[in-house]
């Protein structure tokens, strides 16, 4: 009888290396600030480390990452809405909606600001399609690996892009 | 700016600033890794006249031998392992394992050279039965009653019987030295024809279906040092508590045992 195949796990550094440099470029994105993404950046890591002996192995590992990304920007943009919310005084609470409503006719020449501008628009998104829409233009994923990540059918997940897609440019 | 150009495409200056955010994580993340490791084991299959054996070698020595007994055992024993170890593929040294096991097997004494690693042992209780388990020699068997004994839990038998079934390093730990009081061969993980097996490839005069001890056998008294033949009458009043079984009256007298001026064995 022949013996059994062994089939180990991929080496968790394998991992790292092949997925670093995307799971970086979307948490820069994500949250849009440096420190921010160094830091959730080490934090999806240490997290995947920890989990990645409990990932089942017919699991695909990109989306499981991203999952771990996602929840952890989620987290964080929790934690900073809530201190935002201790600090600021009442007649200034709604402010970034109030923004994102206002004009701008400079964004259309000027790229920094526009990047700004976009990322107050991002802020005003519902949780859902916000993220639906970062996983699929900043990470580059596509439906069934949202859908994935974000526990849905493929069709809630095109939905969620497609709805935050139009919102973005009613407001633009 | 338009929309869809600034939510698509990455650009120049963005990635050069992930090189750079990359750069600097590095070394953060290598220190936070360290701190959280789970130690490293080589992992592989092995052949033995016994089956197919999943192993695994740790720095510190043998962690897991694993009889595969067919379906996706080998899945998820590999599954259960991930948990407490960062597995990597090393044939060369699990080979070496495997020449050992089989040298063992065909009667090579001194075969097993490496330790075993008692870090999978569930509880520390199991791990100080293990430990005691390894004083008993090859050529002899002891009960799980004495080993309790042993261990300093002489009412613990069947406590005993769990922290074999626990064991994780059968063959290197032998819990297959390990029998019921009575003289009976009780049980073995990977089955009583292994253990039937491999007490017989240590000198036990044992057939394929025999479900006790054979009368060869000689009862070696831990405390007196002395060892008489099973039908001697001092052993019907002994302390089985002390007794240790030995396959002949030569690996008794191995063990620094000198025989019984009664039964002369």
């Amino acid at each position: 009888m022949a013996s059994p195949k062994l089939q180990l796990p991929l080496p968790f550094e394998q991992i790292l290396r092949r997925y670093e440099r995307e799971i970086m470029r979307y948490l820069l994105r994500a949250s849009g600030d440096r420190d921010d993404a160094a830091d959730l950046f080490q934090e999806t890591w240490l997290r995947a480390y920890r989990a990645y002996p409990r990932l089942e192995a017919h699991r695909e590992i990109r989306p499981w990452l991203y999952a771990i990304a996602v929840n952890l920007c989620r987290n964080r943009a929790r934690d900073g809405a809530r201190r935002m919310r201790v600090i600021v005084a009442d007649n200034q609470q709604n402010s970034a909606a109030e923004r994102a409503r206002k004009t701008h006719p400079s964004h259309n020449e000027n790229e920094g600001y526009a990047k700004v501008r976009l990322g107050e628009l991002l802020s005003t998104l519902p949780e859902k399609q916000r993220e639906a829409l970062q996983l699929r233009y900043f990470g580059g994923l596509d439906y069934p690996e949202i859908a994935e990540i974000m526990k849905c059918s493929q069709p809630a997940a095109r939905a969620n892009v497609s709805q935050a897609l139009r919102k973005l440019k009613t407001l633009w | 700016m338009k929309l869809e150009k600034l939510i698509g495409g990455s650009n120049e200056r963005n990635e050069q600033a992930i090189e750079e955010l990359l750069r600097r994580s590095h070394r953060r993340l290598d220190h936070a890794l360290k701190a959280m490791r789970r130690p490293e084991a080589a992992v592989g299959v092995v052949n033995s006249s016994l089956g197919d054996l999943l192993v695994a070698l740790s720095e510190r020595g043998i962690v897991l031998v694993h009889y595969l007994l067919g379906g996706d055992d080998l899945e998820s024993a590999i599954a259960k392992l991930r948990l407490a170890l960062d597995l990597v593929e090393d044939r060369s040294k699990i080979k070496e394992v495997g020449a050992e096991i089989r040298s063992y097997l065909a009667g090579d004494a001194d075969a097993l050279r490496r330790d075993a690693d008692l870090t999978l042992a569930p509880t520390p209780f199991q791990k100080k039965i293990l430990h005691k388990l390894q004083e008993v020699p090859r050529g002899a068997v002891v009960s799980y009653q004495a080993l309790g004994a042993a261990a300093g839990a002489p009412k613990g038998a069947r406590a005993v019987g769990n922290a074999l079934h626990n064991n994780p390093v059968p063959i290197y730990v032998p819990c297959h030295r390990v029998i019921a009081s009575d003289g009976g061969l009780g049980g073995y993980g990977g089955g009583i024809a292994r253990k039937l097996s491999l007490l017989r490839s240590e000198g036990f005069a044992l057939g394929k279906t025999d479900e006790k001890l054979p009368d060869s056998v000689v009862w070696g008294h831990k405390g007196t040092r002395i060892f008489c033949r099973s039908t001697c009458h001092t052993t019907a009043r002994v302390d089985r508590t002390k007794i240790m079984f030995f396959a002949d009256p030569g690996e008794a007298r191995q063990a620094g045992l000198r025989p019984c001026k009664i039964c002369r064995p």
